[in-house]
């Protein structure tokens, strides 16, 4: 591709104008037929029995009452269905196969013995009705060996601490690899000897539940050895893959529906154990079978973002040059460790001398997952507050000290572009920066304090390989496969977009095929912000091929069609592919009650060249309310006598209202690097990485005590204010 | 799972129950009843539940969406369950079946209710509006548009409750003002926190009306 870049990016035909959705009417009508809304004849309802204690082994399961309650036509336990659920303890961005599925050495099943969370699955009943299901489950009676139990990462790494698996706490990687996950670069020690001063603290953030409003729920009905399977997924190809692997199917033998999907971030990716146990009982009773879980289930059952406690050392010199940078940090995973654990953020320092130590726990806490860029917001809450600290504590504006120790390009890491810069000075001007920011954070008088916080990121826009297949009648009408599930960011109308672009026709003249393992080729799948990128990619190259074919045979005629795919494997010529941002934000802070109010937000992003700023700006202002949520309000606690989940729902996990959202103002700096579909980066998760260390940064100015703990509720700012 | 709060109605919004002994009447017009045994639960998870297998359901006369249905159900089965059950009416959704996220919100006599947490039963001699019954002769109402062109709905899974409650807000405030509208809402959660798109969509879709809902 072009290595021009273009910092004058105008609208193109169709792409830059703000579209509506293409299915934006069913959306609005009732007509979008999601999972739970799927209905086959003869289909059964199934329910699930879950663990009401935090580690226990099953001594016993007695069904046979359940089984004779009229209506119930199936009951599964770990007796007598052993299937492995591999993308629930597969190391997150690994590709589960068939080798790493026989090699895992903590295996996760659909159901497990002993049983390690409160909330994880006993036993499964396929029904007549759904509240018979229910009244089955109440029928089944388990006989529990409680075990101990240990809930805090920290704790568990303690020799005195519960075994949660017979290797101990500490969770190993996808090749059984007992370690953290440690980074080291430069000399550290050199890096500590040259700094005039030393800061040392401690950060923690709490387990987010993802909280998507659609909970978990399948629909499986098999024909033959052909498995059709309803499923809300956020990627139908690893979906296929990975249900394919844990069923012992060939990848034709299972075909994934997802049109309509409430919702994931994260969490819905790959397959769930939903799809597996409706798939099995589907199996054993010859019947269509619908799985719903309930809020409770859901947020219990799956997956939330890790939480974190983070160890920070970190030298700078007297000008403000960082010297050094330190951190020991702890994951807890839950008990099966189905993604990393990651702690991102010291990587947008330009500091060589670097040491990160990052151990993945085990507890008995529901299992930890990914959530809208998994490893970034807690981190980059952690190292942004130790950051905004030294600055304040030698006399700096944070910004400034940003500006002197971000990474930049080098000619040994060069980039397809760099506007993080740009961002800043924006953000600030915007803000008003200058004026809002208290140089002497909590010198507001009186009880009711503002102050003002900053921080930045730079974050992956890389280039990868997804497929797309175009199609051209004799109708002069357009039809676009591919594999997106449009799970919310607009995926559907962003490829339609694309095609109508590279096509030269209005996209009321392109139709978009999407969400159906058996009619569209593979695509990465709705995560990690790539969609646009790779699936785009796709959809111009297969575009390219339909134009030159149109060039050389003409259009089709009559029942003729002419039809291209494109499978590309892009590069970005060994360069690094980022977007960037800069937030600023404000708050006031009641002393006297503890409350918090955000009073004025500005997010400065690059996100090279938007294909529909409507839908861009929605993911940046949704993903960044998302993240001042984790900031001020969500956590789900637990107790600690009894290993009891106690927040597990909308209101006391206290995810944001329509009533403590501000306006955030975005403004976007479009950019063409030359890579990407028309240039275009990421957006999806970008708004979610920086928010929490905006946040933050602001109580602090404001109060004049640093916030060490997420999230900062208001006992937790009476705390250190009364 | 075993969690008596997932069934229990922890919070009943809008109309006051209204629990008199009902006649059995002889269905006409439109029938819905379940055609399998169903012996059920009310309060399916709760360990004093009462079971009421066999028993014959509540023939009740009600509204939906204009057009007048006569309906036999169960008396353990709340709104949501009539009406994506059984009247097929799934543009309603349920996000949390407990009161707490309001996407399963529907209108009753023109107020908004949390569905999942209304008996069928309480229904008779109501009026029902649902989402599929918002738009009239291919034209989306006020709200609906919109929601369209602002880009009202990520995942969508919460609009259909959004746009109720908004549809509500409309008839009694036809221009509310920001605030208004995000204190009416403050009951519908959006977890894509589309927040801000939602506020201008409500916002605009009384402007745009002049007033007139």
């Amino acid at each position: 591709m072009s290595e021009q870049i273009n910092y004058a990016v105008e609208p193109l035909g169709t792409i830059g104008h703000e579209t509506p959705r293409i299915d934006a009417l069913e959306r609005v009508t009732g007509q979008a037929r999601y999972t739970r809304d799927q209905r086959l004849p003869g289909m059964l309802y199934a329910r699930i029995l879950r663990s009401r204690v935090p580690h226990a082994r099953i001594l016993s399961i007695d069904t046979s009452r359940a089984e004779q309650l009229e209506g119930v036509v199936s009951v599964i336990t770990h007796e007598n269905a052993q299937v492995v659920w591999g993308a629930g303890s597969v190391s997150g961005g690994r590709q589960y196969n068939d080798p790493v599925k026989e090699a895992t050495l903590h295996r996760r099943y659909i159901f497990n013995n002993p049983v390690r969370f409160v909330g994880e699955p006993v036993a499964a009943v396929a029904a007549t009705d759904r509240h018979i299901a229910e009244q089955a489950l109440s029928l089944i009676e388990v006989e529990y060996e409680e075990l101990p139990f240990v809930l805090e990462p920290e704790e568990a790494l303690q020799e005195t601490a519960a075994q949660i698996w017979p290797e101990g706490n500490l969770a190993p990687d996808f090749r059984n690899n007992f370690e953290p996950m440690v980074t080291r670069r430069g000399e550290i020690d050199a890096g500590f000897a040259q700094a005039d001063r030393v800061f040392e603290d401690r950060y923690s953030t709490s387990f987010i539940h993802n909280a998507q409003m659609e909970p978990r729920c399948a629909l499986a009905h098999w024909e033959g050895d052909k498995l059709t399977l309803y499923s809300p997924t956020q990627g139908i190809s690893n979906c296929r893959h990975d249900t394919a692997r844990d069923l012992g199917l060939a990848d034709h033998q299972v075909r994934i529906i997802c049109q309509y999907m409430g919702g994931g971030f994260g969490n819905k990716n790959q397959n769930q154990d939903t799809d597996l146990v409706a798939a099995t009982l589907s199996r054993r009773a010859s019947a269509p079978v619908m799985l719903e879980y309930s809020r409770k289930e859901d947020w219990l059952g799956v997956h939330g973002r890790w939480p974190t406690v983070q160890y920070y050392k970190i030298g700078v010199t007297n000008d403000g040059t960082v010297t050094a940078m330190q951190m020991n940090a702890y994951s807890g995973m839950g008990p099966y460790r189905k993604n990393s654990g990651g702690i991102s953020g010291m990587d947008g320092y330009a500091c060589e001398n670097l040491e990160r130590v990052i151990y993945p726990v085990y507890t008995n806490r529901t299992v930890s997952g990914n959530f809208r860029a998994p490893s970034e917001p807690h981190g980059h809450y952690g190292i942004e507050s130790m950051m905004d600290e030294i600055a304040y504590q030698i006399g700096m504006d944070p910004v400034e000290f940003t500006l002197k120790n971000m990474r930049r390009p080098t000619d040994a890491r060069p980039f397809t572009n760099y506007s993080l810069d740009q961002c800043i000075a924006r953000g600030a001007e915007l803000f008003d920066w200058e004026n809002r920011r208290r140089v002497t954070p909590g010198s507001d008088e009186g009880p009711i304090k503002r102050g003002a916080g900053f921080s930045f990121m730079m974050f992956r826009a890389g280039v990868g390989t997804s497929s797309a297949i175009v199609k051209v009648d004799g109708n002069q009408q357009y039809t676009l496969y591919v594999g997106v599930t449009d799970i919310g960011p607009g995926a559907k109308t962003t490829m339609g977009m694309i095609a109508a672009e590279e096509l030269g026709v209005p996209l009321s003249q392109v139709e978009v095929v999407s969400g159906d393992s058996d009619r569209c080729p593979y695509s990465v799948g709705e995560s990690g912000s790539r969609t646009t990128i790779m699936t785009g990619i796709a959809v111009v190259e297969a575009c390219k091929d339909l134009k030159q074919q149109i060039d050389q045979r003409g259009m089709p005629e009559g029942a003729n069609v002419l039809i291209a795919s494109a499978t590309p494997s892009p590069t970005t010529d060994g360069k690094v592919r980022n977007c960037f941002a800069a937030h600023f934000c404000e708050v006031e802070v009641d002393t006297r009650l503890g409350t918090t109010v955000v009073t004025k937000y500005t997010a400065v992003h690059e996100s090279g060249r938007l294909i529909n700023p409507q839908t861009a700006l929605d993911q940046i202002r949704g993903a960044t309310i998302q993240g001042i949520g984790q900031a001020l309000h969500e956590n789900t606690l637990y107790d600690s006598n009894t290993g009891q989940p106690l927040t597990s729902g909308y209101y006391s996990g206290r995810l944001a209202t329509h009533l403590d959202v501000p306006d955030i103002e975005v403004e976007f700096i479009e950019v063409d690097d030359g890579y990407g579909p028309f240039g275009a980066k990421t957006a999806g998760e970008s708004g979610i990485i920086l928010s929490p260390a905006a946040v933050a940064n602001a109580v602090s100015n404001a109060i004049g005590h640093r916030m060490k703990e997420l999230p900062i509720t208001r006992d937790r700012i009476l705390e250190v204010t009364s | 799972m075993s969690d008596p709060s997932d069934t229990t109605n922890e919070e009943q919004e809008g109309i006051a129950p209204e629990l008199t002994r009902r006649e059995f009447l002889q269905t006409t017009g439109t029938t819905v009843a379940a055609t399998a045994v169903a012996p059920a639960l009310v309060g399916a998870a709760n360990a004093n539940a009462q079971q009421v297998t066999g028993e014959a359901g509540t023939t009740i006369n009600l509204t939906v969406n204009g057009a007048a249905q006569t309906v036999e159900v169960q008396d353990h089965w709340t709104l949501v369950e009539l009406l994506r059950d059984h009247l097929q009416l799934t543009g309603t959704k349920i996000g949390c079946n407990r009161s707490e996220c309001g996407a399963c919100t529907v209108l009753v006599d023109g107020e908004p209710v949390y569905s999942c947490s209304q008996l069928a039963v309480w229904m008779d001699g109501r009026s029902i509006t649902t989402i599929e019954g918002l738009s009239s002769g291919g034209q989306l109402s006020p709200v609906q548009q919109a929601f369209v062109d602002h880009n009202g709905a990520q995942c969508g899974f919460c609009t259909s409750g959004q746009i109720m409650t908004a549809t509500a807000l409309l008839a009694s405030n036809p221009s509310p003002t920001a605030g208004q509208v995000k204190g009416a809402m403050v009951g519908n959660i959006c977890r894509c926190a589309n927040y801000n798109a939602i506020v201008e969509a409500v916002v605009d879709a009384g402007q745009r009306n002049g007033g007139a809902a």
